[in-house]
């Protein structure tokens, strides 16, 4: 099974399907194997369990205990490639419990 | 021009779950897709638009029978389905001529970027819809293509001048630097700044409790599945159902809300190829100059206030909209309103008492503008066929981004006809925003002179 990652938005639609569209394809080009996951922002805590990783766009105050990605990077396109490196050590690493 | 007619009629006559994916795969070609890519993109846009209309189809065969019901138990009419922002979209794309915004919002910003108009590269071509929104206004009141991209490109001006000005106070807010936001949602800020002004100068409004705790409390109320069960269920109570209606009803709009945003998901998915090759191709363009970037408002979604303030404006439609005069829309879809709270965040500098009185004022704004709009979106949902409407059935939104101005711009070609109110309307919020946007270009000067 695909290891999963998660990003969320504000309402599970729209910046977080633009940033999880473009994290699965850059993915897909670098033949890493995960499935990316949106959800929203509410729905986060029900989602960790299970994630390799979070790829979060808004500014956390809470701690995780999965990688948090900044998802603003892939939006900006500042620091974007340091954050895609950054997952994909996190979806290797990934050891489902 | 009798060819390209037939061809706009050929087009339209195919239906928007048809048409809108041969125009997209096109696009995806010019920005040099992959065929295959193109054609899949092509054929996830079909299925987001057959998905959204069977889905709106569904919510009007369970709100229409309860706002009838409603009507005669309490004498109170609301005939206008309100589908939110997911159903204006997905109408908005269906106009024939909605792909052409693309061209026209990355050329203005070209040239206000190379003109030194502006600092903000908009990054969000997703809300490109909200643009054609407005031009669809514009269009049905003029009946010219040119008039209503004219009005759209005034848009998307204004848009970018609102986005650099509203950037610094977005970054202290947010702690975000760098980018700030291109939505047209932030419009209605410049007309809350007046009342801001007055606001501030009561002491005990500017108190401020912590936001964390309440949010954990009452977030649950902004669940979606949550939401549309208490809705239905308010709704088949006014409507005197048996209790088997009511918590069917419930159950019937619960599934309604909890989809749209399932549904709407494709659109997106559709439509992020074309819009990352902009996005690439803007970044490389103006490579050597720093830039902030333009986005949607949900990088701001960590902030409790908002989440608070759209809580709280919740039961405050729903009540205005049996007793606001003037008022044909029910509240449902639209009904989590993120457009009355994102603005209030950024006018109030996150002080929640604030935000949540500029939410009240600003409410039945929301309930005329969607009534107001009702006509025109009703109409070009049938004529695409974007969305299957009984007939007389109509449908608009409560919570339509930035209404002040997208109702002012959309209409102001109506003085031709003796109607000065728009233009009125918009002369009133371009003052506020000129007095407004003083008030931040002041704040941000004061922070830097103080190095913050």
């Amino acid at each position: 099974m695909a290891t999963r990652v998660i990003v969320a938005c504000g309402s599970g639609v729209a910046t977080s399907q633009t940033v999880a569209s473009k994290v699965a394809r850059m993915l897909k080009d670098k033949k890493v194997d995960a499935e990316v996951q949106v959800i929203n922002l509410r729905e986060v805590d029900r989602y960790i369990d299970g994630s390799a990783a979070y790829i979060s766009i808004v500014k956390n105050s809470k701690e995780y205990p999965i990688p948090v990605i900044n998802g603003l990077a892939f939006l900006t396109g500042v620091g974007k490639d340091k954050e895609f490196d950054k997952l994909v050590k996190a979806i290797e690493d990934y050891k489902p419990v | 021009m009798q060819i390209l007619q037939n061809v706009v009629n050929f087009l339209l006559g195919l239906g928007a779950a048809v048409f809108v994916p041969i125009i997209i795969i096109i696009a995806g070609l010019i920005v040099k897709m992959k065929v295959k890519d193109a054609i899949s993109a092509g054929i996830t846009l079909g299925v987001a638009f057959s998905g959204m209309s069977m889905l709106i189809s569904y919510m009007t065969g369970a709100i229409t029978p309860a706002a009838e019901a409603m009507a005669k138990s309490t004498g109170i009419s609301l005939p206008i389905t309100d589908g939110g922002w997911t159903t204006m979209s997905t109408i908005s794309w269906s106009w024939p001529w909605a792909f052409l915004m693309f061209p026209l919002v990355i050329g203005i910003n070209i040239v206000m970027l190379i003109i030194k108009q502006t600092d903000t590269f908009n990054a969000d071509l997703w809300n490109v819809w909200g643009k054609i929104f407005t031009a669809v206004g514009a269009y049905y009141i003029t009946k010219s293509v040119v008039i209503a991209f004219i009005i759209a490109a005034v848009q998307i001006v204004l848009e970018l001048k609102n986005a650099d000005f509203h950037q610094h106070r977005i970054e202290k807010l947010s702690g975000i630097p760098g980018v700030t936001c291109t939505h047209k949602m932030a419009f209605l800020a410049a007309p809350m700044y007046p009342i801001d002004c007055v606001l501030r100068k009561i002491p005990a409004l500017n108190k401020s409790f912590d936001a964390d705790d309440l949010k954990e409390k009452v977030g649950i109320f902004a669940e979606n599945h949550i939401l549309g069960f208490i809705l239905g269920v308010i709704f088949g109570i006014i409507a005197r159902y048996d209790v088997a209606g009511i918590l069917t009803l419930g159950i019937q709009c619960s599934t309604a809300l909890t989809l749209f945003p399932v549904i709407s998901k494709y659109f997106m998915q559709a439509l992020e190829p074309i819009s990352n090759a902009v996005s690439e191709f803007m970044q490389a363009k103006f490579n050597d100059r720093e830039l902030f970037v333009g986005l949607d408002w949900p990088f701001l979604g960590g902030s409790n206030e908002i989440w608070l303030a759209v809580i709280w404006t919740i039961p405050v439609t729903l009540v205005m909209s049996f007793f606001l005069p003037g008022n044909e829309i029910l509240p449902f879809a639209g009904i989590i309103n993120i457009a009355i709270a994102v603005p209030a965040y950024f006018v109030c500098k996150g002080n929640i008492i604030r935000m949540i009185i500029q939410c009240t004022i600003f409410a039945p704004v929301f309930l005329w503008v969607g009534t107001a709009f009702a006509p025109f979106v009703t109409e070009l949902a049938n004529t695409t066929g974007a969305v299957a409407l009984e007939s007389g059935q109509m449908i608009s939104n409560s919570s339509i981004d930035g209404p002040i101005i997208t109702y002012a711009l959309a209409h102001i070609a109506q003085i031709v006809d003796g109607n000065f109110i728009p233009i009125v309307i918009f002369a009133v919020w371009f003052v506020c925003f000129v007095f407004y946007s003083r008030s931040l270009i002041k704040e941000k000067k004061a922070d830097m002179a103080s190095g913050n």
